[in-house]
């Protein structure tokens, strides 16, 4: 027996986790992966899924933590795509070396070169070569029951390898199907309880896995690991036999082959296109023509042997390719696929087209005008044009309204109504003015003010902002105009306390003599409200959800301003939207202090969000202003090692006061509303304490 | 390359974003203009008088400019 359910393919994956009963499960989020780990999040906050969840602080240490809870022996599953899977890339490739069975669910997302939250499969293809398993889910029933599939394989004594589940972005992640939630009872006698081998723990076992053999060992080493691979094809096939014995539904292994019989020429499509290339078959079926339709189910092990076999039945294939190889002028699937035949004897026509980057549709109507060029060079035997790329013109959007006057930055945007952020940078930019170059981690902000900003701004990789910040400051340097120009950081509280933190400590600790501006909205909001390590006590993110066993974020948030002081930079500051004044100077002070070359300004500004906090629109600086009134948010300074409070109300605010306006805090108990009373006094007077000391110790 | 002209930039539309609009009193405002200072969207400048001035292209409705104004001199109306 099993239940139905019309639910997006996120939720799918994150129901076949549970199944699974996974037990450790490292998370960080990145569109359009984050749902599927929101989803997890729910289900052990209520109690149905028992699991490690660990929140971490960049994908590289995420994938880290996969490896570790894998090498120790849990069962072990991670999510990412697209920007987030290439940070993971170092860890990626070590997986395999370990032996360690992670399944790894890729949300695909297009790998900015430019950026696109849609999907292509330039994520994936550049991790395929490293010992994972690579297999593409067609539909959201296949994703979940492909999570069940792949613990299956991974775990089998034969493989022992990662595997990574390809499911579209948007078109699969996003979209709601009807999906079949099989019996725990059925999945448990189908996926024992995994039992690593060689598991790191010394109380259980004295032979653990290595990753240091000496160099004459690895050609042989790289030889086994294909003859795994060579193996994992039966287990695949096994798997998926069983599967369908339990389950009643089955895959058909490495590929699946779609009115093939009798064709002329087939076309080969990986993932959700799939859906749409099997009803092109069915209308130039349906018109007589011979052709049929070929789904690439794993990349990894490719189906060699499956393609040799189709290939002496047909007389063209075409290779639909969601991503190019640049340099090679065509697509990743035409190069596995022209490579698998080229030892044959008779070799049938290969072409290819490339389609569906950046997310882009794949309609029917382009698959049906593939499979006629494909027939037609199986008809003529002729093959003028190997790759073609199957382009769309861009829609026209709207025009940008001009205005007489000439500012930094314009009116209008695409933030939510109310949004803090864009107070925030309307008047930093007023006041740096138009020799700024603004350096943006992904973040809300990047996506709704750099198109009506009129100074550089750069989007840059999340944990290399301040990188990019420091050479674009360094160039300068060199060239004599540091002090003309303001390189000025804007990043979220994600890409400052977490993922950004190493890159932004090694440029204070050089000293390079330039701006970080943090604005503050307490989580990921961009990619729908996780926590992050600025997160406050208890409240309620999509990752810290209120349910019947979580109550909100039990940590409490990083101190940002003693960690930038420890660096003994000359400049640090809080600010708020609400005091604009008091923000305004302070962006002049710390403009001064770069301008002078004495090494870092660091300001850290709270943002209120709506979205995020829950309250209605209008309240951003009512809520903004209560923050500084109860002494959540402390405004305060600190200059050449002296710290100041400039904001002292003689008495403050209950924090109930503040706390009550915003939904992310309406679970709390009476008793959780007094603990944080007593961690914003315990702050406070902290803070009176380090301003009597006039001169913090270490400057 | 794909390259950014900030000759050719200027301000977005989003008037069809918004419910509520922005209704100032001229008799009751101040002209302190902190209305203008909190806009999130910058729709707000101020006129000859002195007294803010709504551009309806550039406002959502969000009412952060209602729930600001010291002397309760702009209202929020639903638009028809």
């Amino acid at each position: 027996m099993s239940e139905f359910d019309v639910m997006p393919g996120n939720k799918a994956v994150a129901h076949g986790v549970r199944l699974a009963r996974v037990e450790v499960i490292p998370i960080f989020p990145i569109t359009p992966q984050t749902t599927i780990v929101e989803y997890l999040g729910e289900f052990i906050a209520n109690g149905e899924l028992d699991a490690e969840y660990i929140q971490s602080e960049g994908e590289h240490t995420c994938m880290g933590m996969a490896v570790g809870a894998s090498l120790a022996g849990a069962r072990t599953f991670t999510a990412t795509c697209s920007q987030g899977l290439a940070y993971m890339h170092e860890v990626v490739a070590q997986a395999p070396s370990y032996r360690t069975p992670i399944v790894m669910a890729i949300a695909d997302r297009t790998l900015g070169w430019y950026w696109s939250l849609g999907p292509d499969y330039s994520d994936i293809m550049p991790e395929l070569n490293l010992g994972w398993l690579v297999n593409f889910a067609e539909s959201n029933q296949e994703c979940l029951d492909m999570v069940l599939q792949l613990y299956k394989i991974a775990e089998d004594r034969r493989v022992l390898l990662p595997s990574m589940l390809s499911l579209d972005g948007f078109y699969l992640s996003y979209s709601y199907e009807r999906v079949g939630i099989p019996d725990q009872e059925l999945v448990d006698g189908f996926l024992p309880p995994y039992e690593a081998p060689y598991p790191v723990d010394p109380t259980i076992s004295d032979r653990w896995p290595s990753a240091g053999i000496p160099p004459p060992l690895h050609t042989t080493y790289r030889r086994l690991f294909e003859e795994v691979m060579e193996d994992a094809k039966r287990v695949i096939a096994e798997v998926d036999a069983e599967f369908g014995e339990v389950f009643g539904r089955s895959y058909g292994g490495l590929i699946e082959k779609y009115r093939c019989d009798d064709a002329d020429a087939v076309l080969v499509t990986m993932g959700s296109m799939t859906t749409a290339a099997r009803r092109a078959v069915d209308r130039l079926r349906a018109e007589g023509e011979r052709v049929g339709l070929v789904k690439l189910r794993f990349m990894r092990p490719f189906p060699t042997a499956e393609f040799r076999e189709i290939a002496g039945e047909v007389d063209a294939i075409g290779v639909v390719d969601r991503v190019v190889l640049h340099g090679t002028g065509g697509g990743s699937a035409f190069a596995d696929v022209k490579s698998a035949l080229y030892s044959l004897e008779d070799r049938p026509k290969v072409m290819n087209f490339v389609t569906g980057l950046g997310g882009e549709d794949i309609p029917i109507d382009d698959l049906v005008a593939m499979g006629r060029k494909v027939l037609r060079v199986a008809s003529t035997g002729r093959l003028e044009k190997e790759v073609e790329f199957i382009e769309h013109p861009l829609p026209k959007g709207a025009e940008p309204i001009r205005l007489d006057e000439e500012m930094p930055i314009y009116p209008g945007s695409d933030g939510c109504a109310g949004c803090g952020s864009s107070i925030i940078i309307r008047h930093l930019l007023k006041i740096l003015g138009p020799n700024t170059v603004i350096v943006n981690p992904p973040s809300c902000s990047g996506v709704n003010y750099s198109g009506v900003v009129r100074v550089p701004w750069i989007l840059a990789n999340y944990a290399a902002a301040a990188g990019y910040e420091t050479g674009i400051y360094r160039a300068f340097k060199h060239k004599g105009k540091a002090d003309k120009i303001y390189v000025t950081g804007f990043s979220g509280d994600g890409g400052t306390v977490d993922i950004g933190l190493q890159a932004i400590s090694g440029a204070a600790e050089r000293g390079e003599s330039m701006m970080w501006v943090c604005y503050d909205n307490e989580a990921y909001m961009n990619t729908g409200i996780q926590r992050s390590s600025s997160t406050p006590l208890f409240a309620a993110t999509t990752s810290t959800p209120a349910g019947t066993v979580w109550k909100g974020k039990p940590q409490k948030r990083k101190n940002m301003i003693l960690i930038m002081a420890a660096h003994r930079i000359p400049y640090i500051a809080t600010a708020s939207l609400a005091y604009l004044p008091d923000l305004e100077r302070k962006i002049r002070k710390a403009a001064e202090v770069t301008r002078s070359g004495k090494g870092m300004a660091y300001l850290h500004i709270q943002q209120p969000c709506a979205t995020g906090w829950y309250f209605p629109p209008e309240k951003t600086v009512e809520v903004g202003r209560l923050a500084v009134q109860t002494g959540a948010w402390p405004l305060l300074e600190i200059e050449d090692g002296v710290l100041r409070l400039n904001v002292k109300p003689r008495k403050l605010k209950p924090i109930e006061e503040y706390l009550k306006l915003q939904r992310r805090f309406r679970h709390l108990s009476k008793e959780q509303i007094a603990a944080i009373q007593r961690e914003v006094d315990k702050d406070w007077k902290s803070w009176l304490a380090l301003e009597k000391m006039g001169k913090l110790p270490w400057y | 390359m794909v390259v950014v002209d900030r000759t050719k930039k200027g301000g977005q539309y989003v008037g069809n974003w918004r419910t509520y609009m922005p209704e100032v009193d001229y008799e009751r405002c101040t002209a302190c203009l902190l209305c203008a200072m909190y806009c999130p969207e910058a729709a707000i400048t101020a006129n000859e008088e002195g007294k803010p001035e709504v551009d309806l292209r550039f406002c959502k409705g969000c009412g952060v400019c209602a729930n600001e104004c010291p002397v309760k001199a702009i209202r929020m109306v639903k638009e028809e």
